[in-house]
């Protein structure tokens, strides 16, 4: 509980060492090609079109999902993972990586994890943008129901920092971490309902198993709120209550295996 | 007169894994596993305010290590190192990111050490004066000579106005100007009263420079006073192990090497 305190007071504290760091971590990934950061847009809209013909152009036969035209539906849920997906693997290597360059122990480590996530929100922010102007071109404007989007922003960035405190320890102990956490991103991917969903009046029992993985709600959130369905972390209460449990418990998981590790994750070098 | 710094029985032990799976029983499991290396042994010596103290010993008898752990890089397994003040290290690798530019650079390894904004807007022209890198301070760092980045690397540890400064091999690289500017700056330090250490194979260099000196021997304390005192031991060991036959040498290394592997002496 203590180790959560101090995790938790270094990462509001640090606020704006947060911000300088996740600013210059995105100057340095994206330095040194020409169209620089609109690659991050470029390779999401690619793999939009790639599987809007794949899966709904081909295998599902131009049919309606959830009742919206698939290309909508893919992208108001995908563009949350363009974030999730990189940020949880670069989180889970940010530590020991970056040992060379924290030259003092006194460092407040747990926001290593935090600014390359943060790096990357800005790059989520910019494709949500775009998103939004490509959904009003499908027909679907923005409603009032937006609204409820930074709500959703907020939440995943929680979780990914979380399990990131996680991951990111674990895997400056034990480099293979780093493959599982590359392994576990690929599986989610088609765990969470971006590609396909099953109905839950088919399927109760394995839709409820699904729901367990919070990415679950956060993508079905992002859909709601794009797509101007409902209030949905008002109308699944029980759900929105299942969440927080889960970042919580990682959160103190991370906390803890952080704060009991740090001291020595230059030895691990 | 005021202590700077106190090093008190430190010991730095690693762990030497034969196989990869050694590590990971060692880590998950009550039992030990690996062999254990000693880096240090029970080192402990006091700085006065305003001492130059030089570290010597050959390849591998932890200057390094314990220069790692005074400026609070590397924790100590045992003991405790207490340092009045902020420590700075100056050594050739001094973790600079080679994708951004000088300038970059100078914010973010400020942001590394604690500085706020303001102080980093003080500090960066000075640097940057200092450093004397002219337009290459907007170039990406991996464009730079290895001069270039230490001579950055040198300037933002100077600015940030250490109270001790360990200096690890760093003033080899560099031009003989550079090296004056570096001597001028540190013999600035040295009126100010700032502790420093200083960490070179060239006796001549600190002989000149430091009052004081540390003699490490694989892993241990072997002499610690004024240089005229250790100087004179240093260089009679270093005559004697060169007068040595190569299987003397050879042996002398095995059994220091056998020692610094058990847990007791």
């Amino acid at each position: 509980m203590s180790a959560a305190w101090t995790v938790l007071k270094e990462q509001i504290n640090h606020f704006y060492l947060v911000r300088r760091l996740s600013a210059y971590e995105m100057k340095s990934a994206n330095s040194g090609n020409y169209l620089g950061i609109l690659w991050e847009i470029i390779n999401p809209m690619i793999q939009i079109a790639i599987f809007w013909f794949v899966f709904g152009f081909g295998i599902f036969n131009r049919e309606k999902v959830d009742g919206h035209d698939f290309l909508p539906w893919l992208m108001a849920g995908i563009v949350v993972w363009f974030f999730v997906n990189p940020a949880t693997t670069q989180a889970s290597k940010s530590i020991y990586s970056r040992l060379a360059m924290v030259s003092k122990m006194s460092f407040p480590m747990s926001v290593i994890p935090t600014y390359v996530i943060v790096a990357k929100l800005y790059q989520h922010f910019m494709l949500l943008g775009v998103i939004i102007v490509l959904l009003a071109t499908t027909g679907y404007f923005p409603t009032v129901y937006i609204i409820q989007l930074p709500y959703y922003i907020l939440a995943v960035l929680i979780l990914l920092v979380s399990f990131g405190l996680i991951t990111s320890t674990l895997a400056t102990i034990i480099r293979d971490v780093q493959n599982m956490v590359t392994s576990l991103m690929r599986i989610l991917f088609y765990l969470t309902p971006i590609l396909w969903v099953l109905d839950a009046k088919d399927h109760p029992l394995i839709v409820q198993i699904m729901k367990l993985n919070p990415l679950y709600y956060i993508v079905e959130g992002y859909r709601a709120s794009l797509l101007g369905e409902s209030w949905y972390f008002i109308e699944n209460w029980e759900y929105t209550m299942y969440f927080w449990l889960v970042v919580i418990v990682f959160f103190l998981i991370g906390s803890s295996l952080h704060v009991k590790f740090r001291d020595r994750f230059v030895d691990f070098k | 007169m005021e202590k700077s710094v106190v090093v008190k029985n430190v010991t730095k032990k690693y762990k030497l894994y034969k196989k990869n799976s050694d590590k990971l029983l060692d880590l998950l499991l009550p039992k030990e596993y690996g062999e254990e290396y000693f880096a240090l042994r029970n080192v402990s010596f006091e700085a006065e305010k305003g001492d130059v103290i030089g570290f010597v010993g050959i390849n591998g008898s932890g200057k390094s290590t314990l220069s790692n752990i005074i400026a609070g890089i590397v924790p100590p397994t045992e003991g405790t190192v207490q340092v009045e003040g902020k420590s700075a290290l100056i050594a050739v690798s001094s973790g600079l990111n080679n994708k951004l530019t000088g300038r970059d650079n100078i914010e973010l390894k400020m942001l590394m050490l604690g500085f706020d904004k303001k102080q980093i807007q003080e500090l960066e022209p000075e640097i940057i004066e200092f450093s004397e890198l002219g337009k290459f301070i907007d170039q990406p760092v991996k464009s730079y000579s290895s001069g270039m980045k230490s001579r950055l690397g040198f300037s933002i540890s100077v600015h940030i106005d250490p109270d001790v400064l360990i200096i690890d091999e760093a003033l080899s690289v560099g031009d003989k100007n550079f090296a004056e500017k570096c001597l001028d700056k540190m013999n600035e330090f040295k009126a100010k009263g700032k502790t420093m250490f200083f960490i070179s194979h060239s006796l001549g260099q600190m002989k000149k420079f430091c009052q004081k000196a540390v003699w490490l021997e694989y892993g241990e304390l072997k002499a610690y006073g004024t240089i005229e005192e250790v100087m004179p031991q240093y260089e009679q060991f270093l005559k004697d192990y060169k007068a040595m036959s190569k299987k003397e040498q050879k042996k002398f290394r095995e059994d220091k090497m056998k020692q610094r592997s058990q847990a007791t002496v």
